[in-house]
Formats: structure tokens, C-alpha cells, sequence
């Protein structure tokens, strides 16, 4: 076991901590420029901030992909669909029912495995591209009901607004920062559970199955019950940033879960390598970024480009670099 | 009455579409077993480019219909060698994500040229019995407008010229013999590669002409080929996936029930007509209605 205590780590874990004081750091410098008769056309302290919690929502939803695509090696079309019941559950929670959003955050989650369980029990037996399919139209109905029905999200094209923010002990938590460490802290927790889980005996399992189905059942292995599992904790992590997204926008919109999305998050968990949590979470940070960074560079009637980008790098991966762009081949 | 008769016409032209789209999934899917996404995007701009020609260069139509598919069938050839070709022996999750990403990045790249807007074929570049008013008036009191027994016709035309093509032709003997058995085809001096991109460039010619009719009826824009073509996908899978016939039949199956659907119970659910279809088929019989049994390919 090799020290894990090394000054990288501790400066990695004190950055962390202290990055919103670096965003407000940087408004100060760029107050004082300005006030100097400088201009320097850096983004505001805020926005860094809201694009790090953007950056790190997406890391969360790709490492909860990453349990099917990537640990079963099933190709999940439709995960923005588990993103969406997370966020419903929690918008028409907490705007029609007033629920506090602690008790929101695991009746999402649940909620996210029961529909998680729902898609797996009939697609189980499905391999490849008809699972892909089935997914992909899952999460495609999911999107058209909360567009289309109105009594049910109690707007049209799924809008819900004024979504409040958490409170605790009667402050209400509704600056950046606060929302800055929730989502590290919700971060950590799932990074944890999915870690501990890939190194542990149901961890081997899956990629027992991901190797080969069939020898993996003629060890003893439940295929069934395996699968399911990873089902069910991939939708329940989807559905958690779902849940968190609601407060954090103070609103959501069918919009907002659009097929597009489960691609973006499938490039960013192909990126860092199928199959590696480290590796994802590198992927989805520098691939959400790059979407940031390029919604900023590109003026605005491109900003539609970057997608285009995000397609021409799966293209140029799965052609070069199958494995991943951080991990050596497999 | 008239009304449930109008919606079978239309349902009858949609699914004429369809089946012009889901021949190229089909044919495609059999040889090669990849679902190409990107099928739906070369549909999309099919549709652009004839109308570019139509209203840009001042082309005729009817110059403009067969120069839009030569257009496509290159595109469609390119698509498969540039991106696909590389893939052959690679695992098919690879191929898969690599035609995802084709579909994603053709659609935007379409929508930088294009941009967002939703344009449709001037009138007055479009020969007169195009245009809407022009219609038989049919007993019941339905409409059947010139342009939509027209898209039948030409879609029923084609679809007989495809199978004769595919059961007649030297070509079509080889696609049938890579379809059963790619290897053994190769072993016989087929060369595969060339008959896969011909297959290619046959589908996407096809899907060109899908495109342009869907210009001519409805609007042109970049997401066209993402929506038409997941309904057009639902039709081949309806029909057997690998099975032409069964793509035509599906194809039409597909567009009368999205046309009744869309007619009788919300039109916002039109498309997710064609997802229901597509589960409940994947989920109960896999092999399609008139496929032959699957055996498991992973």
C-alpha cells in the first residue's frame, strides 16, 4: 500500500477546498486592473465558478455511465433518461409538495434505481445494438412525455421554475459556493461507492460479464442479478444529478435532457477509456470544459459547433485510440 | 370519413418515405451488422442539396433530383470508407460510436452551413403539379394532391427497381452472397469492400430521393434526418432488420400508424408512435415480422 498522504495529493485535496476563493481571486485581480485603466477580457469569477459546477455535474453523470457502458460493456443510448426522472422527481417535489430537498435527494435516487430496474428487467437478455436502441427510445419517451404532458410537470415543454434552493438549520444555501461543495461532496460520495464497488466482488462480476457472458454464468456468476445491479446504481447516480441540477439552475426544461445530452456524456466516459473511473473523470472534466471554453471562443451563432467538435473527436477516437485517450490500449 | 381517408393517404406517403429511408438502414445493417446512424443525415442533406440547386444555381428540378443523389451516394460511399471501413474487424461498440459520431457531427456541420432555419421549395422553382392546390378530388371528399400520388408512384417504382436490382443484377447477387456470408463471398473473388460501399452508395442515393420528397411536402431543416430517421430506423426494425421487403412493408406499416396516431390522439405524440413501435418489436420479436429468426449475434 503506497502513501496516498504525498504533497501532491494534499495540494490537489487543499485546491479543491479553497477553489471558490480562487474565483473570487480572480475578480479582485480583475478589479484592480480595470481600475488601472487595464481590460482584460477574463470571465467573472462567478461564471468560472458556475462552469466548475457544471464541469463537475457531468463528471458525475459519466461516472455513473461509465458503470454500464463501461463495467458491462453495454452501450446505454438513453442515459439523459435517468437525468431527467432525477430532475422531475425533484422539481415537482419541492415546487408542488414543498418537500425539503434532503428528503428530495434520496427519493431521487430511489426513484432513479426503481426506473433503472424498469428499463433493465425487460432489456436483459439484450446485447449490443438492440440495447443501444431500446435505450435510446426509452429515453426519447421519457423526453416527449414530460414535453408533451402538461398536467403532469404543470408546464408546457416541461418547464419548471422557481425550483428553491436547500436550506440548513434555516439558512437558506443559495450562493455559488455552497452549491460549489455540494456537488464536490455528492462527487466524492459517488466516486467512492463506484470505486469501492468496481473492487469488490460484484466489481469483478461486471467485468466478468463484459468479458464474456457465457463463461461468466458457467462460473456461477447471476448474470441477471449483476446486470440489474449495474442498472439500477447507474440511474440512480443519474438520477442524483438530476436532482441536484433543479436548485442549482433554480429551473429546468425538457430542453435540458434532449438526446444529445446522453452523447456528449458517452464521449466524455469513451474519452477517458471504457472501464476506468480515473480515466472518465479526466475525460468528462476536460470534455465539458472544452465545451465551456468553446462556447466562449466561438461567437455566438457557432456555439453549435461544438458539437460538431465533440463528434469529429468520437470519430477520430474509436479510429486511433479505442482504449481511451488516457489509458494505453487495451 | 374523408378525414380517416386522408390520413391513410397521408400515412401512405409518409410510409413510402419511410421505406425509401429504411431500405438504406436494412441493406447496410445486413452486410455489415452496424446500425449507421449517419443514414439520417445523409437523408437531411439530400434535401439541402437539391434545394441549393433548385434555388442557388437555378437547376431544374428534375436535373436537380438525380444530381442530389449522386451527390449523396458519393457521401454515403465516403462515410463508409473514410470512417467505417478502418472498423471492420474492430468490436462492434466501436463502429457504432463512430457512426453516432458521424451522424453528430453531419448534423451540425449542416446546421453551421445552414444554420437553425426551416426553409422549403419555392414554388416558383418547382414544376406546377408540385403544387399543393393541384389535387384529384376524390369521391369521399379527401384531396389526394398530385405531389403525394406522385411520391407513392416514384417510392413503389423504386422499391421495385431495388429488389430487381438486388435479385436480378450480378451486383445484387454479390450483396445478397456478403449479407450470408462475408468471408466465404470474399473466398469466391467477391471483392466485399467494394460491394459494401456500393451498397452504401445505393441506400444513400435512396435516401437523397426520401429527402427531397420530404422537401417538397414538408420543411427542410438540420434535425430532419435525426427524427425522420429514428422513425425510418423503427420501420426497418418493424420490418426485419436485413430484410428489404420486409424495410418496405415496415416502412409503410410505420407511416399509416404515425399519420392515425398523429391524427386521432396527439399529434405531439407522432414520433413517439414510432419509439413504441420500435421497443415493443426489439422486445417481442426481435427478428421483425417478416425476418427469419435471429440467432445471437452480440
Amino acid at each position: 500500500m503506497r502513501d496516498k498522504l504525498t504533497s501532491k495529493n494534499i495540494s490537489l485535496f487543499l485546491l479543491i477546498c479553497l477553489f471558490p476563493l480562487v474565483t473570487y481571486g480572480t475578480d479582485y485581480i480583475a478589479r484592480f486592473l480595470f481600475d488601472q485603466g487595464i481590460y482584460l477580457p477574463i470571465p467573472s469569477g462567478d461564471t468560472i465558478l458556475r462552469t466548475v459546477i457544471d464541469v463537475c455535474l457531468y463528471i458525475l453523470l459519466a461516472v455513473g455511465l461509465n458503470i454500464v457502458c463501461g463495467f458491462t460493456g453495454l452501450l446505454d443510448l438513453g442515459y439523459v433518461g435517468f437525468y431527467l426522472v432525477g430532475g422531475y422527481t425533484a422539481g415537482i417535489l419541492m415546487t408542488r409538495f414543498d418537500v425539503s430537498y434532503w428528503v428530495v435527494l434520496p427519493i431521487a435516487l430511489l426513484n432513479g434505481a426503481l426506473w433503472g430496474l424498469l428499463r433493465g428487467v425487460p432489456t436483459l437478455r439484450l446485447t449490443g445494438d438492440y440495447f443501444a436502441i431500446v435505450t435510446f427510445g426509452f429515453a426519447e419517451l421519457l423526453f416527449r412525455i414530460v414535453k408533451v404532458e402538461e398536467w403532469l410537470v404543470g408546464d408546457i415543454d416541461g418547464y419548471i421554475n422557481d425550483i428553491p434552493n436547500p436550506t440548513i438549520f434555516g439558512i437558506e444555501l443559495n450562493q455559488l459556493w455552497h452549491y460549489y461543495y455540494q456537488i464536490i461532496i455528492l462527487l466524492v460520495l459517488v466516486v467512492f461507492v463506484t470505486y469501492r464497488l468496481l473492487h469488490s466482488r460484484i466489481g469483478r462480476a461486471w467485468v466478468a460479464i463484459r468479458e464474456d457472458e457465457q463463461a461468466a454464468e458457467s462460473m456461477g456468476i447471476n448474470v441477471s442479478r449483476y446486470k440489474l445491479l449495474a442498472f439500477a446504481v447507474s440511474a440512480a447516480i443519474g438520477a442524483l444529478g438530476g436532482a441536484f441540477l433543479g436548485p442549482f439552475r433554480s429551473g429546468i426544461s425538457a430542453a435540458t435532457f434532449e438526446f444529445w445530452e446522453s452523447i456528449l456524456i458517452i464521449c466524455m466516459v469513451v474519452l477517458g477509456g471504457l472501464g476506468s473511473i480515473r480515466g472518465t473523470i479526466i475525460g468528462a472534466a476536460i470534455l465539458a470544459s472544452l465545451g465551456e471554453i468553446l462556447r466562449w471562443v466561438l461567437p455566438s451563432q457557432f456555439g453549435d459547433a461544438r458539437y460538431l467538435i465533440f463528434g469529429i473527436i468520437l470519430i477520430l477516437l474509436m479510429r486511433f485510440r479505442p482504449g481511451g485517450l488516457i489509458l494505453k490500449k487495451v | 370519413m374523408a378525414q380517416l381517408l386522408e390520413q391513410i393517404i397521408n400515412g401512405l406517403v409518409l410510409g413510402g418515405i419511410y421505406a425509401l429511408i429504411a431500405v438504406g438502414y436494412t441493406m447496410v445493417y445486413g452486410i455489415i451488422q452496424l446500425i449507421n446512424f449517419a443514414h439520417g443525415e445523409i437523408f437531411m442533406l439530400g434535401a439541402y442539396f437539391a434545394f441549393m440547386l433548385v434555388t442557388v444555381l437555378n437547376v431544374p428540378f428534375w436535373i436537380a433530383l438525380p444530381i442530389s443523389m449522386l451527390l449523396c451516394a458519393a457521401i454515403g460511399m465516403l462515410i463508409d470508407i473514410v470512417a467505417y471501413r478502418p472498423l471492420r474487424n474492430a468490436p462492434r461498440l466501436s463502429a457504432l460510436i463512430t457512426a453516432i459520431g458521424m451522424s453528430l457531427g453531419l448534423q451540425n456541420l449542416a446546421l453551421l452551413i445552414w444554420k437553425a432555419k426551416q426553409r422549403s421549395f419555392p414554388s416558383e422553382y418547382l414544376p406546377s403539379f408540385f403544387l399543393s392546390e393541384n389535387a384529384i378530388a376524390l369521391p369521399s371528399g379527401a384531396d389526394l394532391p398530385y405531389r403525394d400520388l406522385f411520391i407513392i408512384l416514384l417510392a413503389l417504382v423504386l422499391m421495385v427497381v431495388l429488389n430487381r436490382l438486388i435479385y436480378l443484377t450480378k451486383i445484387g447477387k454479390a450483396m445478397r452472397a456478403c449479407a450470408q456470408h462475408p468471408i466465404a463471398a470474399n473466398l469466391m473473388g467477391i471483392k466485399t469492400n467494394r460491394v459494401i460501399a456500393i451498397t452504401f452508395a445505393i441506400g444513400s442515393a435512396l435516401g437523397a430521393v426520401a429527402g427531397v420528397m420530404v422537401g417538397l411536402r414538408e420543411v427542410i431543416e438540420p434535425t430532419m434526418g435525426y427524427y425522420k430517421g429514428v422513425a425510418a430506423f423503427a420501420a426497418a426494425v418493424l420490418g426485419g432488420i436485413g430484410n428489404i421487403t420486409g424495410a418496405m412493408l415496415g416502412g409503410i406499416l410505420i407511416g399509416i400508424a404515425e399519420a392515425l396516431g398523429a391524427g386521432y390522439i396527439n399529434s405531439s405524440y407522432r414520433l413517439a408512435i414510432a419509439y413504441i413501435i420500435m421497443i415493443a418489436v426489439i422486445l417481442i420479436r426481435p427478428s421483425g415480422l417478416f425476418g427469419k429468426p435471429m440467432e445471437n449475434r452480440a
